[in-house]
């Protein structure tokens, strides 16, 4: 497995938003995060992302132990990640911004801007346009060049799709899957279905801190405790009766 | 390209300015306030590192600056020791103020970061007015008569200003060179966000510290070059806040995180300060604060990213203009 969370879970004084999560992902997969609001699932891509540390359980990336690693290092060993508000570098350019990125793993300047060049060109961003320019679609592109340009093995992607219209979402789909295709494995957080369903083979549906459900996609929108926690409990059987009328 | 050589040929010419003022302007009140410029963009440039680029805003500078002051006239007082021989030991000792306040000051952010700086600079003020070694209150003198040209002790203010202009220039040069480099680049990103810039791999802490160890190293060798100048050093025109102050303005007026807003700050700031001494004399000894006071209102009410990125705006306006006519 590249990426194993066994019973992770984190308190917040005695708010428990993780109560005890586990997830495995292989090597090439890529696996989807969903949930209602406030299920604890963005507290969990923390933790896996090394921005929170947990009150409990491990993680391990490629056999190594993570749980305690500072985000810095987990950069390092190979784990990227985006932001759900995209955190641009106001005051760069594009291609600065990605360049940051690239310095990860090509220290000397031209060689991380060649690099950040190619990503910038793959994403479909301008170089030269200053970041504080960019609209949310523009941001949320660059969001992902900037990781990418630190060469992850595994890609954690936090809403990154969100926000998006519908022309833009199909292009940033597209871009998601070039991605996979050049080798990164990746774990998605999402709203928007269309998403899931097009991208992920592997759901996990979290709710009130727990992993409620999980299988393709398709078998988790037809699980009774996924449409419980997502439209309340009798939805289930509200939905039979309005079709048997 | 032709952006490239424009710039080469500002540089050039700013250059040559610089070099040839004190000779056209030969005038000792003149060549006086040149040397006080000079000064005044040593120690805002240095701020520059660490306040403009990193975005970690210190209000207490003036603990690295007294360092070096006083470095070169305590080894004399003590030893007898040529001022310059303490410009290395000021440094070397900011260097180490610089790590051991920078490991618990730098985790913190924003204004907590700044009133830490004040409170650090503050107790050393207070500790140094009070140490008889360093002359308490009294402070220390230099050297009244040269013993030889490496005492640094001149009539003339000319070979201080081209002292200082060299000091100036290699700062700067060191400037250019780290926001060219991964070092820049990820002094900017901290600025942006510490959290983006984390998980893209950025050692956030040690960047910081870098950054205020070279901020420090500079800080204090303006510090030692305004001690050896003026003879005299006391734990006020050391430590005092209003010269941490005067870097974060001369800088932020210009344009904090730019390599030449410094420059222009001290530019516009220094000639204003002795125009009002003199017009004021000894009666408007307070007037600096009050002008200090006004300087920081326009700026962050009006232009938040200094003159320089004010010409940045206006400039692409006037091209237009011309182009237009």
């Amino acid at each position: 497995m590249l990426l194993e969370a066994q019973n992770v879970a984190k308190a917040f004084g005695n708010f428990w938003a993780v109560g005890g999560a586990d997830l495995a992902v292989a090597e090439g997969e890529i696996v989807g995060l969903i949930g209602p609001n406030g299920a604890g699932k963005s507290t969990f891509f923390n933790c896996l992302a090394g921005d929170t540390l947990p009150t409990s359980g491990r993680i391990l990336f490629n056999g190594v132990d993570v749980t305690h690693a500072s985000s810095e290092a987990h950069a390092r060993l190979g784990i990227g990640r985006t932001f759900q508000v995209p955190t641009t570098f106001e005051d760069m350019s594009v291609l600065d911004n990605v360049m940051v990125g690239a310095f990860l793993r090509h220290p000397h300047r031209n060689d991380a801007r060649e690099h950040a060049r190619r990503i910038v060109e793959m994403s479909g961003l301008r170089p030269d346009q200053p970041g504080r320019s960019l609209g949310t679609p523009g941001r949320k592109r660059l969001g992902i060049a900037r990781v990418l340009a630190t060469e992850p093995r595994l890609l954690l992607l936090d809403e990154s799709l969100a926000g998006l219209t519908p022309g833009e979402l199909r292009e940033a789909i597209a871009l998601v899957r070039r991605i996979h295709e050049s080798g990164v494995t990746i774990v998605i957080v999402e709203h928007i279905m269309e998403v899931i369903m097009t991208l992920t083979r592997r759901v996990l549906v979290f709710n009130q801190g727990r992993v409620i459900a999980s299988g393709t996609p398709e078998q988790v929108v037809r699980d009774a405790a996924v449409i419980e926690a997502y439209l309340g409990r009798g939805a289930q059987r509200h939905s039979r009766e309005r079709k048997n009328l | 390209m032709k952006y490239l050589l424009s710039a080469r040929v500002g540089v050039c010419l700013l250059a040559a300015l610089l070099l040839l003022f004190p000779l056209v302007f030969s005038d000792p009140f003149y060549q006086d306030i040149a040397v006080a410029f000079t000064l005044a963009a040593i120690s805002a440039s240095a701020w520059n590192i660490v306040g403009g680029y990193a975005g970690q805003v210190s209000v207490g500078h003036s603990m690295f600056f007294g360092l070096g002051a006083y470095a070169p006239l305590l080894f004399y007082t003590l030893f007898g020791w040529p001022p310059l021989v303490g410009i290395p030991i000021g440094i070397l000792l900011s260097i180490a103020l610089a790590g051991l306040i920078g490991l618990p000051t730098l985790r913190l952010s924003g204004h907590y970061f700044s009133m830490a700086t004040i409170a650090v600079a503050e107790l050393i003020r207070i500790f140094f007015g009070t140490w008889a070694l360093v002359g308490g209150a009294i402070g220390l003198q230099g050297p009244a008569v040269a013993r030889g040209w490496w005492d640094l002790t001149f009539r003339s203010d000319l070979p201080y200003y081209y002292i200082f202009l060299a000091v100036l220039g290699l700062l700067l040069f060191v400037t250019y060179e780290v926001q060219r480099r991964r070092f820049g680049y990820y002094l900017r990103a901290i600025k942006a966000s510490e959290r983006a810039a984390r998980s893209l791999g950025v050692p956030v802490r040690l960047t910081k510290l870098k950054a205020l160890a070279l901020s420090a190293t500079f800080t204090s060798a303006a510090g030692s070059l305004y001690a050896i100048k003026t003879g005299f050093i006391d734990p006020d025109s050391g430590f005092g806040i209003l010269v941490s102050v005067q870097m974060l303005i001369v800088a932020a007026l210009g344009g904090a995180g730019t390599l030449f807003g410094p420059l222009v700050g001290a530019l516009i700031l220094v000639p204003l300060q002795t125009a009002a001494n003199t017009w004021f004399g000894g009666s408007g000894s307070g007037l600096t604060f009050i002008l200090y006071g006004g300087i920081i209102v326009l700026i962050a009410r009006f232009e938040p990213g200094g003159l320089f990125d004010f010409w940045r705006r206006l400039s692409p306006l006037i091209r237009r203009r011309v182009h237009a006519a």
